[in-house]
């Protein structure tokens, strides 16, 4: 189109342009085929994306503050689910340059193990409250979903209504507690189907891009009959499906492909698509106002524009910036116990219930500090530490399955003397 | 408006350096967008514009409203310990309440309460904040007549549809606006929509439960008239008498909100009805024996809620003008869109017409005058580039004290028609005229050194000097690095300001500035508007102007084209925009006497000048305005109105970027970032010409900015591979 173009990709330009940051060495996996001398050279294994570590951290955050205060307004903010499942679409895609059978059961390997040491407690947790083959009267039906805690290929199940240990939790606890297993479910069917994904990237990469999108419009337009099992899988996959591809697109440089002006242009549109399509859906409950997570097809516009921009932003930091520095340690905590946490912070939110409601009986409490027993800070506050102890209770088993030493708490040491030296 | 210019001359050392950026930069300019916004919402909820909502809940089941309440009495205490379980209260026999909603109307109620008073009768007024805060001496007649008044929320909407916080709000803002008219708070409320207690349902029962730990008794109605439906006198009187005689009632009925004249007609008669009948009429207070709902607030409350509503009749006054400035500034706007596309289409009519000519061809040679400070990364593309061109030139590199090894590199490069001066630096005009000095040819083509020319470049540029008027060209600067986001907007901004301003200013004969990255002058021209002098920043609009006094042409050639990098990140945009629309600014006032002088000077000063200032500093700086207004009507008032105009603006502006670009022969894929660039653009330019009008105002001098360059411009130019 004009002179400049091609200086921007020429990778030649060894000066600052914003163009430069197309120098990242795994983006050219296709250039390094056609040159089989350079293969051999990546050796060392690239540190790690310090960006993509603080999206994941903020993702799992976000999640954990959205369930305990359900503000609708924070699902706009920050896309978490969108954002993770393109870290993860991102990851597979760099993966896939291994068998893909190999990457596959690799992936199973790791996602599986925490979920049964999850169900290993949840799940006779609510048999002993009244939950078991006749909950249903479909013994048989019982017992053949149950097979979906072996294997999340729809949502492991629960007992929705349950005995209350005594009137210490709602009837719905196990409800709550089963909240995040649906990303389990759409996480493994999206890495079944990554390496027909990839393939159909790399061949029409901008159609394949949009399909997922188109989907959700045609799934969520009415026409459909969204009830079941199959299709609540399916709706979740074409919601999130354009996010987890923008991820392998990053991972493939098809970002970078296109000039830089063109993402900060277009994205902002989308957002506004999206919103107008969140803002002209029907409204459950008024009061509440518009839920941009109770409408498929706007979660769908909203995510792909919020991650588009994030990934277009992608920094690729080696290094921590300096503000971020101090944050270190938890953001990697969080990283390597992601699933972890994900899997057990609704479990700490429900237990918080009945640690917060003895207190009101408290007259100190009762008479000095309703504000506080009222607060809905409070179950946020308890929270933190009974996730720390799922961590260490429950966190060993990532390491397990990941095939590394099982570390109790994985908090990163400061090295000694590092904040005399800041300073 | 698009100059290509590069400063990269130090200021001389006889003048001091002084930090010319004021230290708050952002805080001023956004300061005064958030106060504009703060004021247009008070205004806007005075208007009941902001947050209008005519939304009506349809009802649903009631399995959550409680009994007791639903065959209750009209009035419900749900304070305190009655929160979960509430409190109804009837009016008592022989009793009855006169209840006015949606008040007060400066229309009706004055006709209301004449009659009341003559007939000695106190009532409860239900007002909404937004009538407070607009018939302030309503309500003190009110309270003066000794009526009852209650809280209807600010803005009159369905509360059903919004949340506990919306309704806190609305609460809190029509007491603050209560405290500032009359110095009262009132504990009685009723919500908008309501009717009778049995009405209530699962949506509507949160309200009251919430105005009810908030500390408020609501209160519901037992006779509906039905007055705002204009049924008839007899209509509303029948409808207003009690269902069994001497049952106790709460009557409903309105002074606001449309034609009121039949309530004004059927109030005495109910009056009189109702009194024959043996009723007295009390305001709810006095009917269910709490006495008054209405207390004194002093204090900080009282004085909050003067401050509120001295804001807002201050915003209410103070609107009218501010929107009736922004109409012309929004006329103004679209009167240019239209002249631009109309001079811009007489103008290229006119040059591409089939046989022009400025004249005989112009083949005589010409000086090339290069002023370089620190370039070494882009000098030697653009020498490289002048090498190729087609017309016979001498180029003048004057190194004015580089301190990298730009001299160095031309002195390597050895090509024979370039001539390096060496000079102490002493600034960018003073290079250019040392260069003019050195020139051999009458003919003088001034270029940054971080420019790139086409080979045809210098032959087109000069083609207009066979027009013995001509004294200096205009030549098309164009963006190389337009990849990048900010390199895009500039790409947009660049095309737009050469394809229709310039093409403008060339047919109206004002053009305000010869670009620094490409302009010819006549040396004679150049002589004798006394060549370049550093009295600005804008040395390249101050000779322009000086040009146009001295009676000389200046014009634009389309077809010289110079390729030249843009600035790469917002701060050195800032730091290039600055200078610019500080330059101007200094160019203007050294003008500014053309205004008054005769022939083409006074031609220049009465049509040129008032344009500039017009459009590169007053519209600027208003622009932001319109923004802002986006922003109020997105959030506050109707988004999708409000979007449907701004996305009718833009697509206006992007008729004419289109346009701009269809003459320039580019392709139209930037126009996909036009409304980023439009928004970020306003703002930028509106916080840049802020500064530098604090600036100037303070008298403050600014420092000279090198661009940080990448020399990325022109490798393909100069190898030839240019395409455009």
């Amino acid at each position: 189109m004009s002179t400049s173009e091609r200086a921007a990709h020429g990778v030649q330009d060894p000066s600052e342009t914003l163009a430069l940051r197309i120098l990242v060495p795994s983006v050219f996996t296709e250039q390094r085929d056609t040159e089989p001398e350079e293969a051999p050279a990546p050796a060392r294994r690239p540190g790690r994306d310090r960006y993509l570590d603080l999206l994941r951290a903020l993702a799992l955050v976000r999640v954990v503050i959205y369930h305990n205060f359900s503000w609708t307004w924070l699902p706009i903010v920050f896309p978490s689910m969108g954002v993770m499942f393109a870290l993860a679409g991102s990851l597979m895609a760099r993966s896939l340059n291994r068998p893909a059978l190999n990457v596959i059961r690799g992936r199973l390997r790791r996602l599986l193990p925490p979920m049964w040491l999850f169900g290993a407690v949840v799940v006779p947790l609510m048999i002993l409250q009244g939950w078991g083959p006749h909950y249903n009267h479909h013994p048989h039906w019982w017992w053949a979903e149950m097979a979906f805690w072996v294997l999340p290929l729809s949502e492991p199940p629960f007992g929705a209504s349950l005995h209350t240990f005594g009137g210490h939790l709602p009837a719905s606890w196990a409800e709550q507690i089963s909240v995040p297993l649906w990303y389990l479910r759409a996480y493994l069917w999206y890495v079944l189907l990554s390496p027909l994904l990839l393939k159909a990237m790399r061949k029409l990469p901008w159609v394949t891009l949009l399909v997922p999108l188109a989907l959700a419009f045609f799934i969520n337009s009415g026409l459909v009959d969204q009830s079941g099992r199959l299709m609540e899988a399916a709706t979740d996959f074409t919601t999130f499906g354009s996010c987890w591809l923008l991820g392998m697109a990053h991972q493939e440089g098809l970002l970078r492909k296109i000039p830089q002006y063109i993402v900060p242009s277009v994205a902002p549109l989308i957002l506004m698509f999206g919103m107008w399509w969140l803002l002209r859906s029907p409204v459950d409950n008024p009061r509440i106002g518009h839920d941009l997570e109770a409408i498929p097809v706007a979660q769908a516009i909203w995510s792909f524009g919020a991650v588009l921009l994030l990934l277009h932003l992608s920094p690729s930091w080696e290094q921590w910036p300096k503000p971020l520095e101090r944050f270190n340690g938890v953001i990697s905590l969080l990283n390597s116990r992601a699933v972890t946490v994900y899997l057990w912070h609704s479990f700490a939110l429900v237990l918080t219930e009945p640690l917060i409601d003895p207190l009101w009986s408290n007259t100190f409490f009762y008479d000095h500090a309703q504000w506080l027993l009222s607060s809905q800070w409070t179950p946020l506050l308890l929270a933190a530490p009974l996730i720390c102890t799922a961590i260490i209770l429950f966190g060993w088993i990532e390491d397990v399955a990941a095939k590394r030493r099982p570390r109790l708490f994985p908090y990163p040491r400061r090295p000694k003397g590092r904040r005399r030296s800041r300073e | 408006m698009s100059r290509s210019r590069r400063h990269r001359s130090r200021q001389s050392l006889a003048r001091p350096r002084r930090l010319a950026a004021p230290p708050l930069r952002f805080f001023l300019p956004l300061t005064l967008l958030a106060t504009l916004l703060a004021l247009m919402v008070l205004r806007g909820m005075a208007n009941n514009e902001v947050f209008h909502d005519e939304r009506i809940a349809v009802s649903v089941d009631k399995g959550t409203v409680p009994t007791s309440v639903l065959e209750g009495g009209p009035v419900v205490d749900a304070r305190g310990d009655k929160n979960s379980k509430p409190v109804s209260y009837t009016i008592p026999d022989k009793t009855v309440v006169l209840s006015f909603d949606d008040g007060p109307s400066p229309q009706w109620t004055p006709k209301i309460l004449k009659v009341l008073k003559e007939k000695n009768v106190h009532a409860d007024f239900f007002v909404t904040g937004s009538m407070v805060t607009r018939n302030p001496a309503l309500i003190r007649r009110i309270v003066a007549d000794g009526h009852e008044i209650g809280v209807h929320t600010f803005t009159h909407p369905d509360l059903a549809l919004h949340s506990g916080s919306r309704l806190t709000w609305e609460l809190g803002e029509t007491q603050l606006a209560l405290a500032g008219v009359a110095g009262i708070h009132s504990a009685l409320f009723r919500p908008p929509y309501s009717s009778t207690t049995d009405a209530l349902d699962d949506w509507s029962w949160p309200v009251t439960q919430q105005a009810g730990s908030e500390g408020y008794l609501t209160a519901f109605i037992n006779k509906d008239t039905d007055d705002w439906k204009r049924p008839g006198v007899d209509s509303i009187v029948k409808a207003a008498m009690p269902d069994l005689p001497g049952q106790g009632e709460m009557v409903l009925l309105h002074d606001a909100g449309g034609n009121r004249s039949q309530t004004l007609a059927a109030l005495p008669v109910i009056i009189d009805k109702l009194r024959a009948q043996g009723y007295t009429f009390r305001t709810t207070g006095e009917a269910i024996g709490s006495g008054s709902a209405n207390t004194k607030v002093s204090g900080y409350s009282l004085w909050l809620g003067t401050a509120f509503l001295w804001c807002t009749t201050f915003s209410v006054r103070l609107m009218p003008w501010l929107i009736g400035v922004l109409a012309v500034v929004g006329a103004l706007v679209m009167a240019r869109f239209a002249l631009m596309l109309v001079l811009s289409t007489i103008h290229v009519r006119r040059v591409r017409k089939k046989g022009f000519s400025w004249g005989a061809p112009v083949t005589e040679p010409v000086t090339v005058v290069v002023p370089a400070y620190n370039e070494q990364e882009c000098i030697t593309n653009t020498l490289l580039s002048l090498a190729r061109s087609d017309h016979p030139i001498e180029v003048i590199v004057v190194d004015d004290g580089s301190s990298d090894d730009t001299a160095a590199i031309v002195e390597e490069l050895g090509l024979p028609m370039v001539r390096l001066i060496r000079q102490r630096n002493s600034g960018k005009p003073a290079a250019l005229n040392t260069g003019v000095a050195a020139a051999s040819h009458a003919l003088i083509v001034m270029m940054d050194g971080d420019t790139v020319f086409e080979p045809a470049t210098v032959r087109e540029l000069v083609q207009p000097f066979a027009d013995p008027r001509v004294g200096a060209v205009a030549g098309n600067a164009k963006v190389g690095n337009r990849d990048t986001l900010i390199g895009a907007w500039q790409h947009l901004e660049y095309v737009m300001g050469f394809n229709l301003d310039r093409r403008m200013y060339d047919v109206l004969d004002c053009m305000p500035t010869i670009p620094g990255a490409i302009g010819a002058f006549r040396r004679t021209a150049l002589q004798e508007a006394g060549g370049m002098s550093d009295d600005t920043l804008a040395e390249d609009t101050d000779v322009t102007m000086a040009l146009h006094r001295a009676g000389w042409k200046v014009v634009y050639a389309e077809d010289a084209r110079a390729w030249t990098e843009a600035p790469v990140s917002m701060k050195q945009l800032w730091s290039q925009r600055y200078r610019w629309s500080y330059g101007t600014m200094q160019a203007m006032w050294k003008h500014r006497h053309a205004l008054l002088e005769r022939g083409p000077a006074g031609h220049f000063g009465r049509v040129g000048l008032p344009f500039v200032a017009l459009f590169m500093v007053v519209t600027p700086l208003l622009a932001p305005a319109f923004d802002i207004g986006m922003v109020y009507g997105v959030v506050f008032v109707d988004a999708y109105k409000t979007l449907a105009a701004w996305f009718a603006v833009m697509a206006l502006q992007a008729v004419c970027a289109w346009w701009s670009f269809h003459l320039d022969r580019e392709k139209a894929w930037h126009l996909i970032t036009l409304p980023a660039q439009q928004v970020v653009y306003r703002v930028l330019m509106y916080m840049v010409l802020l500064q530098s009008a604090i600036t100037a105002m303070t008298g403050g001098r600014l420092r000279w900015q090198k661009l940080k360059r990448t020399g990325e411009v022109g490798l393909e130019v100069a190898t030839g591979e240019m395409t455009s």
